[in-house]
């Protein structure tokens, strides 16, 4: 079989595997609804129980919609940084961006006593946690953006954000240290990460985030291609290598910095995803990986928030937990696959 | 081997016989000269003799895998030997270290708060007494309760340290020991019944040579708690009540045997997890709160939320509560004192009586029509 007729098949699977499982995580969760009254409450019809309706329009679907949004930005940016850097171990948050949202939500959630009350209070609602972690995000990436005007090397901007990281890190267990039981409850929570509180509104601004970056990068899968042979040849095959670098980090920090805000840090997605799809379909063309890296981020988060309700059960996991618990071991033994078929 | 099983098996039953034989001595000492005064609270007892008592602090702490007994010796009382071995604490205190804001009502009402000279993060700190004090520059703050400041400690050199564990690896309370402070851990928090945390105040009382005041303080509020019980004795449960708020994903409501869920209890209120076996409270996804308590027709929401307004835009999913719409929300924990400290977790511990009549007045308000709220607030 060739490699075009192998690649269509894997991708007509991927995207019927999507599908199956965005109705699938529709259709579990902690409370059983026969699939007649899903389908009633998704054609616009009317549940015989508005429970049901109401958790199947305005809980499980727009938390279905996020996963998919949370995924596929996620994954794309974790490709674009480990490309950029030509480092397998970059990801989404490498250039600190989550520690920046983390920094902002952390200053919120656990420092809000330091500040007027009725700032505290504007502040602590949860449109106040997007915005201070969309501002947490954006200091750091306009930092890391002057950082990067003045460094030529893509690996010194990779220390420098690793160290950002690092920075905020501190300041976050600083601010710790002096919060109160309640607030550290509230701070932990968030950063186990979460899908399922978001509203229409919300999820539509972190659809036309999650666009902007998504179409950012999609505009960059020829200079990506490009930057594989290495800085210099990319610039002797005529890419302008500064903005290419500046609209990556770019796409990067409104993908991360929007999801951050909205669901939390989600960890391993962006990490992990590329590499799968890399595996999958053995190519380094970003042509093929970035639709393959869209599907596969977006299926494998849909699946973890399928597992993370643990459906029939009164318990739920963390969402955070289950991305790595499940994704990391796949990610092991698809490497030593790989490695014993090289070998 | 076999030998050695046998070996091992004899040392075992000689150190238990001994073991209890020990014990013994004690029990016997409390039964001939002194009986346990304590009634509610199931993790302390005090039995008091000529010249000392003796308290043990049972279940300290979650599974907990040893008890404390203290031994508290007042001026020319003489301890028996059998009892050296524990430590002991000069009575009564004149300087005291306390490390939860549960236990300032206590040495408040018994109006020894002046003895107070150390407590962690004052912030948390809301009476008005002690804050002054607080504020004057007399009790100092020492850290926090895992990492006390060891230093300023040693200097305050506090008459008793009182603290408390929250499992057993606690090497703060080693440190503080090794330094030559007198350490006693106390398990208030522990108690899972109004009453039973309330009696703690005896602890307070036996430290200070308070024991009169104490029971007089203890005997009112259980008087005032079966009071509140007999106003609604007749009343039939029907008010179904929602309980706890969401944190992330995850919807936090009190079990059935929780302090909380008796206080809901004895108000003759109808909570819909009531029957949830244990203590403390359980963690479910919003779709199964809401498919239960939809249409409950009170919610005790948790958090500090000062307006509906508030805890409408702090989840999107509150909307759907019949409760909420009907504005029948209410909170406990909204009152803050001036550096931002709970006043419902400092004080409703130590006046239980005043919680069950807040609830009472919630489901039940026509039996309390001039009743204003101590901590409930109703969030409009």
């Amino acid at each position: 079989m060739n490699n075009q007729k192998r690649n269509t098949i894997l991708f007509i699977l991927l995207t019927l595997g999507l599908i199956l499982l965005f109705f699938v995580n529709i259709s579990f969760g902690s409370i059983s609804i026969p699939f007649k009254e899903i389908y009633t409450s998704l054609t616009g019809g009317q549940a015989s129980k508005s429970t049901w309706e109401y958790i199947i329009i305005n809980y499980r679907l727009p938390k279905a919609i996020t996963a998919i949004l949370v995924g596929m930005g996620l994954s794309i940016s974790g490709l674009l940084m480990q490309t950029l850097f030509r480092n397998p171990l970059a990801g989404p948050y490498v250039l600190g961006l989550s520690s920046g949202a983390s920094l902002g939500v952390a200053f919120v959630i656990l420092g809000a006593s330091l500040l007027p009350p009725f700032l505290s209070t504007i502040l602590l609602s949860s449109y106040g946690v997007v915005l201070a972690s969309t501002i947490g995000s954006s200091v750091v990436l306009l930092a890391v953006l002057v950082v990067s005007q003045r460094l030529r090397d893509t690996m010194a901007i990779l220390i420098v954000g690793l160290m950002f990281g690092s920075f905020t890190s501190a300041i976050v267990g600083v601010l710790t240290y002096f919060s109160s039981a309640e607030q550290l409850q509230k701070f932990t929570f968030w950063s186990m990460g979460n899908l399922g509180n978001l509203s229409w509104s919300s999820v539509s601004i972190l659809t036309i985030c999650v666009g902007i970056g998504l179409l950012l990068s999609l505009f960059s899968i020829k200079p990506l291609n490009a930057l594989l042979l290495g800085e210099n040849y990319a610039r002797s095959l005529g890419l302008n290598f500064k903005k290419t670098r500046l609209i990556i980090i770019f796409a990067t920090s409104i993908l991360a910095g929007s999801i951050t805000a909205y669901a939390g840090p989600i960890a391993f997605i962006g990490l992990a995803v590329p590499h799968i799809a890399k595996l999958i379909f053995q190519t380094s063309n970003h042509s093929i990986l970035y639709w393959s890296t869209l599907l596969l981020g977006a299926s494998i988060l849909l699946f973890c928030d399928v597992i993370s309700e643990l459906p029939a059960l009164e318990i739920m996991l963390p969402i955070n937990a289950v991305t790595s618990i499940i994704g990391a071991p796949v990610v092991i033994w698809l490497l030593v696959r790989k490695q014993k078929m090289i070998a | 081997m076999k030998f050695f099983f046998k070996l091992i098996l004899f040392v075992f039953s000689l150190a238990t016989i001994v073991g209890c034989k020990k014990s013994e001595n004690l029990d016997l000492k409390g039964s001939t000269n002194s009986e346990n005064t304590i009634k509610y609270a199931s993790g302390l007892s005090i039995n008091t003799f000529e010249g000392y008592s003796v308290v043990k602090v049972s279940n300290p702490w979650p599974e907990a895998n040893k008890n404390f007994t203290y031994i508290l010796k007042e001026k020319n009382g003489s301890i028996p030997d059998s009892l050296q071995k524990y430590p002991t604490i000069q009575v009564p205190l004149q300087s005291i270290v306390v490390t939860s804001t549960t236990n300032i009502p206590f040495l408040e009402m018994l109006r020894v708060e002046k003895s107070l000279v150390g407590f962690p993060h004052t912030d948390y700190v809301s009476s008005e007494k002690t804050r002054k004090r607080i504020d004057a520059g007399r009790v100092k703050n020492i850290g926090q309760n895992e990492k006390l400041n060891m230093e300023q400690l040693i200097e305050l050199a506090p008459d008793l340290i009182v603290t408390f564990g929250i499992d057993n690896n606690n090497p703060m309370i080693d440190n503080l020991q090794k330094s030559g402070l007198k350490v006693l851990i106390q398990a208030d928090w522990m108690e899972q019944t109004p009453l039973g945390k309330a009696e703690w105040i005896k602890l307070y009382g036996a430290l200070f040579g308070k024991q009169k005041e104490a029971k007089t303080l203890f005997d009112e509020i259980v008087k005032n708690y079966n009071d509140g019980i007999q106003l609604v004795a007749a009343q039939k449960p029907t008010a179904t009540v929602l309980y706890g708020s969401m944190y992330g994903d995850q919807w936090y409501v009190a079990r059935g045997n929780s302090w909380v869920a008796q206080f809901m209890k004895d108000a003759k209120a109808n909570y819909l997890w009531a029957n949830v076996e244990g203590t403390g409270s359980l963690s479910l996804p919003f779709e199964k709160i809401l498919e239960k308590a939809k249409t409950a027709k009170y919610w005790i929401a948790t958090g500090s939320f000062k307006s509906i307004t508030e805890l409408k835009n702090s989840n999107p999913h509150y909307n759907q509560f019949d409760a909420l719409k009907s504005n029948n929300v209410y909170t406990f924990e909204s009152k803050l004192g001036a550096t931002g400290g709970t006043i419902y977790y400092e004080l409703a511990p130590s006046r239980p009586d005043l919680v069950l009549k807040d609830c009472i007045k919630i489901f039940h308000p026509e039996l309390l029509p001039n009743y204003t709220f101590t901590f409930a607030q109703k969030l409009n």
